[in-house]
């Protein structure tokens, strides 16, 4: 079965200059093992087709216009907040940009991932390596394990003690490997990763997409890897989609789309992607402005 | 197929008033969004104004100056007396009405002294620093360890009774307040590029505080007054309540409401009018300084 | 972390000594004389003059601060010249019945206050949200005396449901001391009866007291709150499946506390300076009412004794409050 199957996604969001249509027939598939770059500029809507998926839009100010989001078979926007929920953090994870936002800084790395985890393992106990009926302490504890064999995967030096340390107390590529182990911890099919490099310099990006690439190879999952950046896409993706506008204007495996475009657009991303011939003075942009829809 | 986007040619616009005239516009316009606000406003002008003619529009005027009538002594609301008589007979609505202005005249002298002393206080330790700063703060630290009711009471009932004593004693507990505000401020502001530049032209302190760096700081402390002009109110009623301050038959809604106690719950409506007199003018007084401070406080911009 | 609190406490010290010196340059400055109040109007001048010696009031200033600061150490706060009596017992008599007032009182309005502001700021513009926060504009208004007053003439005289004044009925015994706050005491005792007795005493002066600061509170939590909800952490919480009950009550609730609390600290002081306004009107016997009486008779000592005692309470609050903020916010431990 697909595991991701979006159908003519049309999104419209409402600001207070009215409602505007943002993505136009979005059509993308994911299958296992795949993983998927979404590139295009700033505003092009890629960000709200990863935030589709989990339906993480709030209904206003956003409408789905038509178009099916379908994961492992089910249309996830005809699904109710409960099943979201259940499909959160535990068949679909996610990761945003910024990590030093985006990890709570009130609590300790561990209790976040002890809450995810146990989320995902009420659901599912084989996920924390336990059988249906375990109690909850068993569960608490078996949730700690997995917690800290997680952040050790994830390059977490002296896991079981760093487990208990708030985030201000790690370095930015560590905090996004923590954020990368709480989206994993659940044993997701669906990793959606929203520019999850751009925050961060070039020696930790790499490392972080070497992360991302062993967890697909290991677990057989799909990745949606969102991002601005062509040398992220061409370092790691499997495929890739040129987005502009809100309509994916280009799709298809990363050597064919990258080496071979249709598209002028997409030539012209690559084109602006400096090189070491590129000479002084040669550098060139596309014209222009992605014209602003304030949401 | 190339995405060309035209350039737009953006013409500056005629503008009518000058920028700072346009500022405040906008800010008046903001403020009339607000029906709340609005309504504060409007209670609070109707209030000043009652406060000002009072002792000509009051039905009654013999009684607000000690004139009672006994045989008329706890009457209920009426067509005679909107607000009932109280003991001695003496009409609510004139009481109240008078009442008004020693509540908001004390209230907004209060206030009015506070920020006078409190900025120059806080504008001299921000300005100077170094141990003239200690100084002051450690002052200003202390006055603010001490709860204030108490200390207003104190001084207040030391002084004797008056009004300018109690408005003495209260604004002895005010200016800290304005004085750490002013000093936050002036710390900041001093540092500013115009500060430095003004100075190396070879302006002397007090210009550069008087004229420049005080008129950048009006904001907060309007916000800030407007905010307190409400509680100011309530504290010079309840100096009243205790006890202290104005005497009779001088009538204030604090010393009004102390008077009705005993009469308790017969004779409500002795309570209920001054209290919810002050109910209302702090109430007023709230609503603005709210409206005020969205209107003018950037950091509150939703 | 424990050096951190020792630290802070022996700070206090010169916050006092400061404090005790301004109050009695104060004190000493206003006009007044006490004990010419106190002897009364039929005193004759030796009389008067027997009594100033007798109070050690005839010496000069630098020398009775100085006795008054050893007196203070060693537990000798001077004598009320209105009660003849030590202030120390004075203020340990009337102490417990204002911790009593001003204890519930903030337990009612963070307890209401707290979850109010969380699920008005999560139902935003919703009915409740409207309800509140205009009851919030009142409430902060609404002077604590009238307050009192309508609330005695509503449950009192009218429903006749709680009592009208007092801590407790004159003709029974409250329960034992153990605090001096009877309805600890009634616990501590086991004495049922006792403690819905006391409580039914309480109630009215301690919502009295409650409905400004349960106001700010919820204000101050609301707005926090709505600010949380927009971080970008709350967000991946979301999208990571956790529940929103658990978002809000576990996670958000503890961001959101910073500000509430400094807002909580300072009502502190707003409580227990102002206890005087309720227990007027409700008869409590507190600090309030014997610092109120001191002042009427000019009677310093008291004042002074009073200030202080509420101005350690207040401190102390403000340090416990510094150390909250260390469980709030870890950034700003104190290792």
């Amino acid at each position: 079965m697909t595991l991701l199957d979006i159908k003519n996604l049309n999104l419209a969001m409402t600001s207070y200059e009215g409602e505007t249509q943002i993505l136009h027939g979005i059509d993308l598939k994911i299958e296992r093992g795949e993983i998927w770059g979404m590139v295009g500029e700033t505003g092009s809507g890629k960000s709200l087709t990863g935030l589709s998926v989990s339906r993480l839009i709030p209904s206003p100010p956003g409408r789905y216009l038509a178009g099916s989001i379908e994961f492992q078979g089910r249309d996830v926007l005809k699904a109710t907040d409960k099943d979201m929920r259940a499909l959160r953090g535990r068949h679909i994870g996610m990761i945003f940009q910024d990590p030093t936002t985006n990890l709570n800084p009130a609590f300790r790395i561990g209790t976040q991932l002890v809450d995810v985890a146990l989320h995902a393992g009420s659901a599912d106990p084989s996920v924390l390596g336990l059988v249906k009926g375990a109690s909850r302490s068993e569960l608490k504890k078996a949730a700690r394990r997995v917690a800290v064999d997680m952040l050790d995967k994830v390059g977490i030096p002296k896991a079981t003690e760093r487990i208990d340390d708030y985030p201000h107390q790690f370095s930015g590529g560590m905090r996004q490997r923590v954020l990368i182990a709480m989206a994993m911890i659940g044993k997701p099919d669906l990793l959606i990763a929203d520019e999850p490099t751009t925050a961060l310099d070039v020696s930790v990006q790499a490392q972080i997409l070497r992360l991302i690439h062993d967890l697909v190879q290991e677990r057989n999952i799909g990745v949606l890897l969102i991002t601005h950046n062509l040398g992220v896409v061409a370092q790691v993706s499997s495929h890739v989609a040129v987005m502009y506008r809100g309509r994916i204007l280009e799709a298809g495996p990363v050597g064919d789309v990258l080496k071979r475009p249709k598209n002028s657009y997409t030539q012209a991303l690559l084109n602006s992607v400096p090189t070491t011939h590129t000479k002084r003075g040669e550098l060139k942009g596309l014209n222009g402005l992605v014209p602003e829809v304030s949401a | 197929m190339t995405q060309t986007e035209q350039t737009m040619s953006v013409a500056i616009p005629n503008r009518n008033q000058s920028a700072r005239l346009e500022n405040w516009s906008r800010a008046f316009y903001r403020f009339r969004q607000s029906w709340l606000s609005i309504i504060g406003l409007t209670i609070v002008i109707a209030l000043i104004v009652i406060a000002v003619i009072a002792p000509w529009i009051v039905p009654y005027p013999e009684h607000v100056v000690g004139g009672t009538n006994t045989g008329a002594q706890f009457q209920p609301p009426s067509a005679n007396a909107w607000f009932g008589t109280n003991a001695l007979g003496q009409d609510m609505f004139s009481l109240v009405l008078v009442g008004s202005q020693v509540s908001l005249f004390s209230g907004m002298a209060v206030v009015f002294i506070a920020i006078v002393f409190g900025t120059i206080v806080g504008a001299i330790a921000g300005y100077f620093g170094g141990w003239i700063d200690e100084v002051l703060m450690r002052l200003t630290d202390l006055l603010l360890t001490i709860p204030s009711l108490i200390l207003a009471m104190a001084v207040a009932a030391a002084l004797g009774t008056g009004v300018w004593n109690m408005i003495i004693a209260i604004s002895i507990t005010w200016w800290p307040a304005y004085a750490r505000l002013v000093r936050g401020e002036v710390i900041v502001k001093k540092e500013e590029q115009f500060v430095v530049a003004a100075h190396a032209l070879g302006a002397n302190w007090v210009r550069i505080l008087g004229k420049h760096i005080l008129p950048n700081i009006v904001s907060p402390i309007v916000i800030k007054a407007s905010l307190d002009m409400g509680f100011a109110i309530l504290t010079v009623a309840s100096l009243g309540f205790v006890g202290i301050g104005v005497k009779p038959p001088t009538p204030e809604w604090g010393t009004l409401l102390s008077g009705a106690r005993s009469y308790m719950p017969d004779y409500w409506w002795t309570a209920v009018a001054p209290g919810t007199a002050i109910f209302l003018a702090v109430l007023a007084f709230n609503l603005l300084g709210d409206g005020l401070r969205d209107v003018l406080d950037p950091k509150a911009r939703r | 972390m424990l050096l951190y609190i020792l630290r802070r406490l022996i700070l206090l010290l010169p916050v006092l000594f400061g404090l005790t010196l301004l109050l009695f340059i104060v004190a000493r400055i206003l006009p007044g004389d006490p004990v010419g109040l106190a002897a009364g109007p039929n005193a004759t001048p030796e009389l008067i003059a027997q009594m100033r010696s007798e109070l050690g009031m005839d010496l000069p200033l630098p020398v009775q601060y100085w006795n008054y600061l050893t007196g203070l150490v060693s537990g000798d706060w001077g004598m009320s010249v209105f009660t003849r009596r030590p202030v120390v017992a004075d203020i340990m008599e009337y102490l417990p019945a204002t911790i009593e007032l001003v204890f519930a009182s903030l337990l009612i309005a963070v307890v209401i206050g707290i979850p109010l502001g969380l699920l008005t700021a999560v139902h935003k513009n919703g009915a409740l949200d409207y309800i509140t926060r205009t009851v919030a504009l009142g409430g902060i208004a609404m002077p604590r005396f009238f307050l009192g007053l309508l609330l005695q003439m509503a449950f009192a005289a009218w429903l006749d449901i709680l009592p009208l004044s007092g801590r407790y009925p004159l003709i029974e015994s409250p329960p034992d001391h153990v605090t001096g706050l009877y309805t600890l005491d009634a616990l501590i005792a086991g004495d049922w009866y006792a403690f819905q007795v006391a409580l039914s005493h309480l109630a009215l002066p301690a919502i009295a007291m409650a409905l400004s600061p349960l106001a700010t509170i919820m204000r101050m939590m609301r707005a926090s709150t709505i600010e949380v909800l927009q971080q970008d952490y709350v967000m991946t919480e979301r999208a990571l499946g956790l529940s929103n009950h658990l978002i809000l009550f576990k996670y958000v609730l503890k961001n959101a506390m910073t500000s509430t609390l400094t807002v909580i600290g300072l009502y502190v002081s707003w409580l227990l300076g102002g206890t005087v306004l309720v227990e007027t009107v409700f008869d409590w016997p507190g600090l309030g009412l014997y610092a109120t009486q001191a002042i009427l008779t000019q009677d310093f000592m008291p004042v002074i004794g009073v200030t202080l005692v509420i101005a350690i309470i207040y401190l102390i609050t403000m340090l416990i409050v510094d150390l909250l903020y260390g469980v709030f916010n870890p950034k700003v431990r104190y290792a």
